[in-house]
C-alpha cells in the first residue's frame, strides 16, 4: 500500500497560480481594450483618448472615439465573454466538447428570428433586431435542448445531432429568404456578419445586465456543473438535482448568447474555442473554468476586432469571419495535440 | 437485528411494465448484503431505489426510521453513497479531481471547501490503494486501477450506506477478487453498511453476510449463504441444474452449473 502524499489536497489547490494568472489575462483585456479605442483606419494618441473621453468637445477626433470606438471596446469584451461562458456551459451540459452556441443552432436560431421579425414586423431598427435575436436564440435552445431531453435523456450525441438538424434548417431558410428578398439582405447583411461596428453604447449598456447575470448565474452553478461532468446516475447519488441545475443552466446559456447575439450578431466559433483553452489553462474545475473562459474569450474577440479593421485595409472585414478562420485553426491544433 | 435500511411493499414501474413488485426486505446494519439473481430480476432497480434514483408506485424506504422520500438530495447523499453501473467521467479529469466530486454533498455555497473534505479525500484514496496515482488521468488508468478510484469517490462521500450496481462487471478474475476484496475491508474496518449487485453467483456466496436471491420482480428467499444456497432454490431462481459443494478454500458454497433445467426460455443475455 503506497503511502498517501499528505500536502496535495488539504486545501483546493489552485489558489496561488491562479490567482496570477487570472490578473495577467485581465491586465491584457485592459491592454486590448486600450488598443481598440487607438487603433483603427485612424490612430489615435493617449491623450487625444483621454480627452475624448473625459472632455467631450464635439471635434471629429472626439466623435469617432466616444460613439464609433467607445461601444465597440466594451462590446467585443462582453460578447467574447458571454460566449466563452455560454460554451462552457453547453460543452458541460451535453458532455460533448464540440457542442456550442453555433453548433447546438443557437445562432442560427437567432438569425433566423431576426429575418422574421424583419420580414414579417418589419422591424429595421437595430434594438429591435436585437430582442428578435435573443428571442431566437432563447427559443432555439429550448426547442434544442427540450427534443433531445424528450427523445430519451440528454445524451452528448443526440444533444449535438439536433442541434445540427436545427441549425441547418434554420440556416437554409435565412439563405432562401435572403436570395428572394435582396433589399432585405442588404439591411440585415452587417447583422448575419457578426460585428461590432456601428453598434451604439446604449446596446451594449442594455446587454450588459443579462451578460451580468448570465455569468453570475453560471458560476453560482459551478459545483453541480462539475459534478455534471459525470454520467446521469453518478450526478444523481452524489446529491445534484439534475432537472433544477439544467434548467437553471439553460437560462443562464439562453442569457448569454441571447445577450451576445443580440449586440453583435453571430460571432462563430468563440464558444466552442473558447472552453478548450480554458480548460487546457485552468483544469477542469467550473469556478475556475467559467471565470477563465469569460477572461480568454473577452481577449479573442476584442483582438478579433482590432485585427479585423487591418485584414483588408482600408475597409473593415466581419469579425465573425476573424473568429471563425482563426478558432477553426486553433481548434484543429487542439485536437490534435490531445489525438497525439 | 439492526436494520441500515428497510423496504415495504415496493412496487417500481418503468411505463406499464413492473419492475419491482411488493418487495420487503430489510438491510441489515454493518454487513455486506448482495443482490443476486438472473438478469432482468430487478436486483439494479431495486439498488437505484433504495438510493432513490426511481420513484416508486408506491411502499417505501426507511434509512432508519426516517422515510427518504422526505430527505433533501443532499441529505440522502450524505447517507447513502452509490457507484453506478459503467460510470463514466471525462478522460482527461484527474484521479484527484474525481475523488473530489464525492465531497459534494458535504459542501454549501457558503462553504464550498474544508479541511475535513481534504482529509475525507487523502483518506479516501489511501484507502483504495490510489494515492500514487493521484493526479493521473482517468483516461490512462487501467480498467482495475479505473474502479478503484470509483470506489475512492464513493468513499469520500463518508455516507454510512454504499450501495455498489455490478461494480465488477468488467474487470478480470484478478481485480473482480481484488476489488470485492478492497470492499470487504471498507466493510469491516470502517463498519458501512454494504450493498452489492452480483451476478456471479459464486462471488456472491464468497463475499456476501447476507443473500438476497431475486426473480422476476419479487424476493425468492434472503439468508446467510451458507444455509441459503441448495440446488433446488438455485434451480428455482436461475432455471440451471447444479450441485452445490463447500469451496475447500473459503468453506463457502460453490455453485457448479450443469445444464440449462428451462431450454425452451433464456433471459437475455446482456453480460
Amino acid at each position: 500500500m503506497p503511502l498517501a502524499s499528505s500536502t496535495t489536497s488539504n486545501r483546493a489547490p489552485w489558489r496561488i497560480g491562479q490567482r496570477a494568472l487570472f490578473l495577467l489575462l485581465g491586465a491584457s483585456l485592459l491592454v486590448l481594450m486600450y488598443l481598440s479605442l487607438a487603433l483603427g483606419y485612424r490612430l489615435y494618441a493617449p491623450t487625444e483618448i483621454w480627452g475624448a473621453l473625459t472632455a467631450f468637445d464635439g471635434s471629429e477626433t472626439d466623435v469617432v472615439i466616444r460613439d464609433l470606438r467607445l461601444p465597440r471596446a466594451l462590446m467585443a469584451p462582453m460578447v467574447g465573454a458571454a460566449l466563452g461562458i455560454a460554451g462552457v456551459l453547453v460543452q458541460t451540459l451535453a458532455r460533448n466538447r464540440i457542442a456550442s452556441p453555433d453548433t447546438l443552432g443557437l445562432n442560427a436560431g437567432a438569425a433566423f428570428a431576426v429575418v422574421m421579425a424583419s420580414g414579417i414586423f418589419g422591424v429595421a431598427s437595430l434594438p429591435g433586431l436585437s430582442v428578435a435575436a435573443a428571442a431566437g436564440a432563447l427559443g432555439t435552445s429550448f426547442i434544442v435542448f427540450g427534443l433531445a431531453a424528450a427523445a430519451g435523456g440528454i445524451s452528448p450525441l443526440r444533444i449535438v445531432l439536433v442541434g445540427v438538424t436545427f441549425a441547418g434548417l434554420f440556416d437554409s431558410f435565412v439563405n432562401v429568404v435572403l436570395t428572394v428578398n435582396e433589399t432585405m439582405l442588404d439591411q440585415l447583411l452587417f447583422w448575419l456578419a457578426g460585428s461590432f461596428a456601428d453598434r451604439k453604447i446604449e446596446l451594449a449598456l442594455n446587454g450588459l445586465p443579462f451578460v451580468l447575470v448570465g455569468g453570475v448565474l453560471a458560476f453560482s452553478l459551478a459545483r453541480s456543473l462539475d459534478i455534471l461532468q459525470t454520467d446521469d446516475s453518478t450526478a444523481r447519488g452524489l446529491g445534484v438535482p439534475l432537472g433544477v441545475v439544467r434548467g437553471l443552466s439553460f437560462v443562464s446559456v439562453a442569457l448569454l448568447s441571447g445577450a451576445a447575439v443580440a449586440m453583435a450578431g453571430p460571432v462563430l466559433f468563440v464558444g466552442l474555442v473558447v472552453p478548450h483553452a480554458a480548460r487546457a489553462l485552468v483544469g477542469l474545475d467550473h469556478r475556475l473554468q467559467i471565470v477563465a473562459a469569460a477572461l480568454v474569450g473577452a481577449l479573442y474577440t476584442t483582438l478579433a476586432d482590432i485585427v479585423a479593421r487591418f485584414v483588408i485595409y482600408p475597409r473593415e472585414a466581419p469579425v465573425g469571419a476573424i473568429t471563425a478562420i482563426v478558432g477553426g485553426c486553433l481548434l484543429l491544433v487542439l485536437l490534435r495535440r490531445r489525438a497525439a | 437485528m439492526d436494520k441500515a435500511i428497510s423496504v415495504r411493499a415496493l412496487t417500481v414501474a418503468y411505463g406499464a411494465t413492473t419492475a419491482l413488485d411488493s418487495v420487503d426486505l430489510g438491510i441489515p446494519k454493518g454487513k455486506i448484503t448482495v443482490l443476486a439473481g438472473p438478469n432482468g430480476c430487478g436486483k439494479s432497480t431495486l439498488l437505484r431505489a433504495i438510493r432513490r434514483l426511481h420513484q416508486p408506485k408506491s411502499g417505501d424506504i426507511h434509512l432508519g426510521d426516517v422515510p427518504i422520500s422526505g430527505l433533501k438530495e443532499k441529505e440522502l447523499a450524505r447517507h447513502i453513497g452509490l457507484l453506478a453501473q459503467n460510470p463514466s467521467a471525462p478522460d482527461d479529469m484527474s484521479v484527484e479531481e474525481l475523488v473530489r466530486l464525492g465531497r459534494y454533498p458535504h459542501q454549501t455555497m457558503l462553504q464550498p471547501w474544508s479541511a475535513a473534505d481534504g482529509e475525507a479525500i487523502q483518506a479516501a484514496m489511501f484507502g483504495t490503494g490510489v494515492s500514487h496515482l493521484a493526479d493521473r488521468r482517468l483516461g490512462s488508468l487501467s480498467g482495475g486501477q479505473l474502479q478503484r478510484v470509483w470506489i475512492a469517490m464513493v468513499l469520500a462521500q463518508e455516507t454510512d450506506v454504499i450501495c455498489l450496481d455490478e461494480p465488477v462487471n468488467h474487470l478480470d478474475m484478478a481485480h473482480q477478487i481484488d476489488c470485492l476484496d478492497l470492499v470487504t475491508r471498507l466493510n469491516r474496518e470502517h463498519g458501512r453498511t454494504v450493498v452489492l449487485v452480483l451476478h456471479d453467483l459464486n462471488l456472491a456466496a464468497r463475499y456476501a453476510d447476507r443473500l438476497v436471491f431475486m426473480k422476476g420482480g419479487g424476493l425468492v428467499a434472503e439468508g446467510e449463504p451458507d444455509t441459503l444456497m441448495s440446488e433446488a432454490l438455485i434451480e428455482d431462481v436461475f432455471g440451471i441444474s447444479c450441485r452445490v459443494i463447500v469451496d475447500p478454500v473459503h468453506q463457502r458454497p460453490l455453485c457448479i452449473p450443469i445444464r440449462n433445467s428451462t431450454p425452451r426460455f433464456r433471459p437475455e443475455q446482456t453480460a
